[in-house]
């Protein structure tokens, strides 16, 4: 079933005026069943099949209420998405918080099967929906489907709501060629790239005495065990042009985006430096996890023409 | 708490599609055991019923649906085919054995559609406390439509559908001469308990169930009854709710219409009827378990006793046994019937005729003369056959009459006794007609053999598993006059009872039954829903929390439990008091190292208990104000 009013409260409360309810097939075939049963007993003047379709019958009405409670005080609310690529599966995240105890819920961001049943205990759950989004920016994840047939299958209760927070998707990262603006050199200084816990990239450049605030980290362990006075190693960057990126010219924009995306990454994984010029915004060059952070978040957000 | 996700790994966070429906383990294990109840439950059928291949077909295709199910609407479909079997194998069998044998298939059906449906996760414990919930749940209202929703009547007659299938030790055709030996036989035939637990004196256990009155030399047979024919039939006295059975019978399926009965007490109940020699017809399907009652006779009249003889219970094919007919014929000139009964007597207690169970077959010419004159050894059949023959040959009408003789008395520990008659105590005897008193009973297996009238002695079952078969046989009667007995006319009683002149306010009573019933489960099961989870202390902090969420004042997300009441000190100093009372000892028992004894647990809930009453106390001091916390 998929119909009735999106809801569009944060949070969301579900309850009797955005709960819908309707018997599934299988609650119709049921019924059928119980009829199957009466027929059988009546003919038969038999009390075991009339108790059993009575008692189906029971459960029938019960689990129309039962089947409610499932999802009946159940509070929703958008948790903080993490930003990921476009054409990946998300995880898109989700708080719940249980009155009582919510049997058999499924969830479904936008079309597809929703996801297996669960059951969650009273209290709060966060829970993550995989999601694919069509394109990058701030996307919001689409309207979500809460779910549930338990306890036996006869009813299925249903809400659907829009989650208000959105998620950033970062344009997916493709092989190809991208256009630099006018590069300039910077060596940057070994220590500033060891304290963010970069390693490898870079190359011993020489020797200074020790300080204290130097850390053990970079002592030349080597040279003070021949007895030849404590030194720091001192590091530098290659003194290599540090690239600004720009989109490539020649083709669409968000292909030279996607190219884009790659590059980031694949200089991140080099551990080089880089920067970001997209139309009026500029991003210096810079390396470190937080640096790709800032790029890729630039072009999510980048203007559809710049 | 979670932490969030660094930087690096959250842009790399890649989750993966959502798995193709599948069902959980533990409801694939439920339908199984299922499936494999119901198996049990079919060895039981008869294979010449109808409905018993459809019950084999419901669980063949149930079997097979499981296997191949893979997705959640074919494996639903499983379980709903298991509950129609196991309804339709109940109208086959309705004893305690096979009752329970359902319910049981039946709540195991539930709880696999109830894990179906719960997905992964829940224990077994919580799956089976949940079935039982929802299964107790649904009982009110399905008791009440049972009890007095009013009942159809069938829509074919009964006996079109199911009968035959024999298992009775009884048979429409009396052949002795053709029975080598008679096999001992345990199974039960019927069970009979009487008001006040007074059974008739052993002399006086006699069962009839059929009357052969049609002799070709060799076998008697019972010439077939015309029920709409006037003098055949006697009609059983309408039967009144308020007249109470004096014997109620419980007697298995046997593939005959007749039923066992004393031949003198006044059936209850429009299913049964008299005919004229003397059998008690029950309409009800033959294939299967059959209960009625049966009230005392008043003493006036003696019905079928005393219709008198037709030619045919004097006929006797001439020249098939010569020497029986010359012996009769001597005692034609005796006198009265009387005279020529106890001439008889004589001759056979003058000859030594010896009881046999093993006797081998007679000769197929002249076979009741063998047995007389050359061997003069056989069990009940042999005599009351050749007695009954000499009889007619001494031009005295006479019948072969069997049914069952004796039977062991039962006082189970609890519920009434009863008489238990087994297939070994099938017997046969004669019927005479004395012109006086009509028809008289006479058999000469006593002549014989006096200990035992006849058959076979049906040796109770000795030792523990003897006694523990009949207390359940007691259990099964009792289920048997429970549940067999409620049927319509038992229902209309009922209703009687309850409504009286109201009659047509039974629609206004089964609604308010059944919404009362739906009410109360829902309630009960909702609030069961609500309840706190988890040990003793962890509820009353629960229920703390609760009283204080249905004011709107809740922890923030990720806030700690400390946190929270010093938040709420900080705006509620009273009420973030009282729950502080409530958090520091619980997370210090809950946190703190050492062993927890249940001891502690319980003190310790005590104290909180206090301390959330005040809580609850000083919220309800304040009814308007919404504390801002």
């Amino acid at each position: 079933m998929n119909f009735g009013k999106t809801q569009l409260d944060d949070p969301l409360t579900l309850g009797m005026r955005n709960l819908y309810i309707v018997p599934t097939r299988f609650g119709l075939l049921w019924l059928a069943g119980i009829g199957l049963l009466q027929v059988v007993a009546i003919q038969l003047e038999s009390n075991g099949p009339l108790l059993l379709s009575f008692l189906m019958l029971g459960l029938f009405l019960l689990t129309l209420h039962l089947t409610h409670f499932n999802l009946q005080g159940l509070e929703v609310r958008s948790g903080e998405p993490a930003a990921g690529f476009a054409g990946d599966t998300l995880a898109y995240p989700l708080r719940l918080r249980c009155r009582g105890r919510c049997e058999g819920l499924r969830l479904r961001l936008g079309p597809g099967e929703p996801s297996q049943a669960r059951s969650l205990a009273p209290g709060e759950h966060l829970l993550t929906l995989p999601w694919i989004p069509p394109e990058r920016g701030k996307v919001r994840p689409g309207k979500l489907r809460l779910l549930t047939t338990a306890p036996l299958g006869l009813f299925v209760c249903w809400s659907r709501w829009a989650p208000p927070v959105p998620q950033l998707v970062i344009p997916a990262p493709r092989r190809g060629p991208v256009g630099q603006a006018p590069a300039h050199a910077e060596p940057e200084e070994g220590a500033r790239a060891s304290s963010q816990g970069e390693s490898g990239g870079d190359l011993w450049h020489d020797l200074h005495p020790h300080r204290p605030e130097d850390g053990a980290g970079r002592l030349a362990w080597k040279l003070l065990a021949q007895g030849r006075g404590a030194h720091a190693k001192r590091f530098v960057a290659p003194l290599a042009e540090a690239p600004l990126l720009t989109p490539a010219t020649g083709i669409p924009l968000e292909r030279a985006l996607e190219h884009l995306s790659a590059a980031i990454l694949r200089l991140h994984g080099e551990g080089a430096s880089y920067g970001l010029v997209l139309g009026p915004t500029t991003i210096p060059p810079g390396r470190g996890p937080g640096h790709r952070d800032r790029c890729l978040e630039a072009l999510a957000l980048a203007p559809r023409s710049l | 708490m979670n932490r969030p996700p660094s930087a690096a790994t959250r842009i790399r966070q890649r989750r993966p599609a959502a798995a193709p429906e599948s069902t959980s383990p533990e409801a694939r294990r439920l339908q199984w055991l299922t499936e494999a109840l119901l198996i049990v439950g079919l060895l039981g059928l008869q294979p010449s019923l109808l409905l018993s291949w459809v019950a084999i077909g419901l669980t063949v295709l149930a079997g097979l649906k499981l296997l191949e199910a893979k997705r959640l609407a074919e494996r639903r479909l499983v379980g709903l085919l298991q509950l129609v079997c196991a309804g339709v194998l109940g109208a086959l069998q309705a004893d305690l054995g096979a009752s329970l044998l359902q319910g049981v298939a039946v709540f195991l059906a539930l709880a696999g559609l109830l894990a179906l449906e719960a997905g992964q996760g829940p224990d077994w414990r919580l799956l089976l406390r949940r079935s039982l919930q929802v299964l107790v749940g649904a009982l009110p209202v399905a008791l009440a439509l049972f009890v007095l929703m009013p009942r159809l009547a069938p829509f074919a007659p009964l006996n079109d559908l199911g009968k035959g299938g024999a298992r009775m030790g009884l048979s429409e055709s009396l052949a002795p001469g053709s029975i080598a030996s008679l096999a001992a036989n345990r199974e039960p035939a019927a069970r009979v308990s009487f008001e006040g637990d007074q059974p008739p004196e052993t002399p006086d256990r006699y069962w009839r169930v059929l009357v052969h009155d049609r002799f070709d030399g060799e076998r008697w047979q019972s010439s077939p009854t015309r029920p709409q024919s006037g003098p055949e039939t006697t009609p059983a006295p309408a039967g009144t709710g308020s007249s109470k059975a004096q014997q109620l019978w419980v007697a298995e399926a046997s593939g005959l219409e007749a039923v066992p009965w004393d031949g003198s007490a006044l059936p209850l109940g429009g299913e049964l009827r008299v005919n004229g020699r003397g059998e008690l017809l029950h309409s009800g399907r033959a294939s299967q378990r059959r209960l009625y009652g049966l009230r005392p006779d008043q003493g006036t009249d003696r019905g079928w006793r005393r219709i008198p003889p037709r030619p045919r219970d004097l006929s006797l094919p001439a020249g098939t046994n010569p020497q029986l007919e010359a012996l009769g014929r001597s005692w034609q000139e005796a006198g009265p019937p009387a005279a020529r009964l106890a001439l008889a007597e004589t001759w056979f207690r003058s000859r030594p005729f010896r009881y046999n169970r093993s006797p081998g077959t007679l000769p197929a010419r002249a076979p009741l003369d063998a047995f007389l004159f050359e061997r003069q050894e056989g069990f009940c059949g042999h005599y009351a056959s050749a007695f009954s023959a000499l009889m007619r040959a001494a031009g005295v009408p006479a019948r072969v009459v069997s049914g069952y003789q004796g039977g062991t008395w039962v006082q189970p520990l609890g519920g009434p006794g009863y008489l238990d008659l087994r297939q070994d105590n099938a017997h046969a005897w004669s019927e005479v007609w004395v012109e006086a008193e009509g028809w008289r009973r006479v058999d000469p297996s006593t002549w014989i053999a006096p200990a035992r009238g006849g058959g076979l002695r049906a040796a109770p079952g000795r030792g523990a598993v003897g006694w523990l078969e009949r207390q359940w046989w007691a259990l099964d009667l009792a289920w048997g006059r429970w549940w067999l007995g409620f049927d319509r006319e038992g229902q209309e009683a009922l209703l009687q009872r309850l409504l009286g002149e109201r009659r047509n306010l039974v629609g206004v009573l089964v609604l308010a039954a059944v919404t009362g019933g739906l009410g109360i489960s829902v309630s009960v099961l909702g609030w069961l829903r609500k309840r706190p989870e988890g040990d003793p202390p962890r509820r009353e902090l629960e229920r703390a929390l609760a009283a204080l969420a249905r004011r709107g004042v809740v922890p923030e997300a990720g806030e700690t439990l400390r946190g929270f009441s010093a938040r709420l000190e900080q705006n509620e100093p009273e009420l973030g008091a009282l729950l502080r009372a409530v958090a520091e000892p619980y997370e210090l028992w809950r946190y703190g190292t050492g062993a927890r004894p249940p001891r502690e647990a319980r003190r310790l809930s005590a104290s909180l208990r206090g301390h959330r009453r005040g809580l609850e106390k000083a919220l309800r001091r304040q009814p308007q104000r919404r504390p801002t916390a």
